[in-house]
């Protein structure tokens, strides 16, 4: 039964049939392999109940309040400002691309969208400030992961879902591996460039008046920020409510920056939208993968299987990372979150495990599965922003940090209070 | 043919604005919520559960558009390195699949509507909406998914077949990097 349901689903995905369909049919033919039951019959009220779970109308709200930001140029203006702030480091402007991305994340949950807008602005002064062109390409295309680790993610509200774990819980779990992560690509940053210091380019020396003249940049993401996550914390509002908060502050924000315009939201619902249908299509298909996988019996089979194996819970765990790193090479994150999750957080519970805490790890593996070859889309994201030059030269650059996120999960491994110790202050 | 996809893919793009606007008003609903609550410590229940109504509207009212505008992911690791015979094979295999899910999916939910409307069944929450409200609109969105989806299908097919395969590729195949990144930041 594991080896059929593994080969249709590998199967389905190499021939490229959309992942919504592949996981839908999965689904379908497995019941009609093993249950007695009918139960697609269920589908029409799954799909009614998951379609309308309030909890999941956060997922419209974070990416609209993202796409706002994005088309009103607050996030480019974002950029500038941090400059003046982090310039002045070894390796210059490649710290600004990892700030503004863990800033940009900090407001939106997209890694594709955190890339490709700060990659726009950003790669044109590679050339100007004769930075080493690799491992500038790598900042922006590691920076980019963060907005699944950092809170407000979605990835981190379709994990609580679909493990029954408390999204609250797991956005405070976030935080700290977030920001370390983030600081962390600083440190290899500095590294690199302290080992060769040809790398480094031209810092940016700003005075402080241009500092504080730029904080005007900085406070809109900031304020959103706050708005959404303080909102949660101080107990006013839950994830759904504080990402509503959000999208009427950045539409605030948009008009405060004269950007507001009826084209604007037009755009700004469009790009919502279609993401949006398409992130439902495949978690409605998720949902019904899971309920028949756990009826039949599946998800009980591959947990006796693993423990079958005979190896201590943290034997099972590194072993359970690798096959996720790999799985990561070739899968796009979003579909590797809705399979993995289900799966395989019973068997990270019964091993003794936290689930908060294993839904951070999951995080980092899939930032990891963003840029490692040959299917990391922030790869072929930043490669697409440049326009020019080989894709190698970005996967050259991003390699170091990979590096830094296999350091970032020893460290959740030795540390576990990392994630658990914030969530453990307040629940 | 081709013009009747083009006149669905306009349809469905003011689906998508008028699902759009009910994640706006939504957004608008819930923040009012919250203020009226915090403030003036009372609530207006209910913009939870119609937030969650105009949500799963939006999301059915938006599959089409997400079609015809190929947003709908698939995995082409091995499917770029494929001859393009079979990639364009896969193309239409693809889209099967996702319209016969999509079929059935329908069938089912048409089964709930017709049971919504027969018991004249209401919401169990203080509200007591009555289900066909929310329910009918829904199930028009993923019909017209499953229609949109046919007629991309047969349309594509009958390009292909006449000898313009590219056109086929056009509206069925993957996204090139350059339409993904432009989708996201233009």
């Amino acid at each position: 039964m594991l080896t059929k349901t593994l080969l249709i689903l590998l199967g389905l995905i190499a021939l490229a049939v959309p992942v919504a369909a592949v996981l839908g049919w999965l689904g379908l033919t497995m019941q009609y392999l093993e249950s007695p039951m009918p139960l697609h019959r269920a589908l029409g009220d799954m799909v009614w109940q998951t379609g309308t779970d309030f909890l999941l109308v956060a997922i419209p709200m974070f990416i609209l309040l993202g796409e706002i930001l994005l088309r009103s140029g607050i996030a480019a203006k974002m950029y500038e400002g941090i400059v003046t702030w982090l310039g002045w480091l070894p390796g210059g402007l490649m710290h600004a691309n990892t700030g503004s991305c863990a800033l940009f994340a900090a407001t939106s949950g997209s890694s594709v969208a955190t890339a490709a807008t700060i990659g726009t602005v950003a790669i044109p002064e590679i050339e100007k400030r004769g930075y080493n062109e690799r491992i500038f390409l790598g900042t922006i295309a590691a920076g980019g992961t963060l907005g699944i680790l950092i809170p407000p993610s979605i990835n981190l509200i379709l994990f609580g879902l679909l493990t029954d774990t408390s999204v609250p819980e797991l956005y405070l779990a976030g935080f700290l591996p977030g920001f370390l992560l983030a600081a962390l690509f600083m440190i290899t940053v500095v590294i690199l460039c302290i080992a060769k210091p040809s790398w480094g380019g031209e810092s940016v020396n700003a005075s402080w008046s241009d500092r504080i003249a730029a904080l005007p940049s900085l406070l809109p993401p900031i304020g959103i920020f706050l708005v959404v996550v303080g909102s949660i914390y101080a107990g006013v509002a839950t994830p759904t409510e504080a990402a509503a908060l959000g999208v009427i502050a950045a539409l605030v924000l948009a008009a405060a920056n004269r950007s507001l315009s009826l084209e604007m939201i037009r755009a700004a619902v469009e790009g919502t939208m279609r993401t949006t249908s398409m992130i439902m299509l495949i978690i409605l298909a998720a949902v019904f993968l899971n309920f028949v996988l756990s009826v039949i019996g599946l998800t009980q089979a591959l947990a006796d299987f693993v423990t079958g194996l005979g190896l201590s819970p943290m034997q099972t765990m590194l072993m359970l990372i690798a096959v996720l790193i790999v799985v990561g090479c070739f899968m796009e994150t979003l579909s590797m979150l809705l399979t993995v999750a289900p799966l395989v957080t019973p068997i990270v519970i019964s091993l003794g495990f936290d689930p908060v805490w294993f839904g951070i790890l999951l995080m980092v593996l899939l930032e990891t599965a963003l840029i490692t070859p040959p299917i990391g889309i922030n790869l072929y994201v930043v490669q697409g922003v440049r326009e020019k030059g080989e894709l190698s030269d970005v996967m050259v650059g991003a390699a170091p940090f990979v590096i830094t996120m296999f350091a970032m999960i020893a460290l959740l491994l030795i540390f576990p209070d990392l994630a658990l110790w914030l969530p453990s202050l307040f629940y | 043919m081709l013009r009747l996809i083009d006149a669905g893919h306009r349809l469905s793009r003011w689906l998508v604005w008028l699902g759009g606007a009910l994640i706006l008003g939504s957004a608008v609903l819930v923040t009012i919520e919250v203020f009226v609550r915090k403030l003036f410590n009372m609530s207006i229940a209910g913009a939870d559960e119609i937030s969650g109504y105009a949500f799963g509207v939006a999301t059915s009212l938006g599959l089409a558009f997400a079609l015809f505008e190929r947003a709908h992911i698939r995995v082409d690791a091995l499917f770029l390195i494929l001859p393009r015979p079979l990639r364009i094979f896969l193309n239409f295999f693809g889209l099967a699949l996702l319209v016969g899910f999509a079929g059935i999916v329908t069938w089912m939910a048409w089964g709930l509507v017709a049971d919504t409307l027969e018991h004249g069944s209401r919401s169990i929450t203080p509200m007591r909406t009555p289900l066909a409200i929310p329910q009918i609109p829904w199930l028009a969105g993923w019909m017209f998914f499953v229609l949109c989806g046919v007629l991309l299908f047969v349309g594509s097919l009958f390009a292909t077949l006449t000898g313009n395969a590219a056109e086929g590729e056009r509206r069925i195949g993957v996204k090139t990097l350059e339409e993904q990144i432009h989708d996201e930041i233009a």
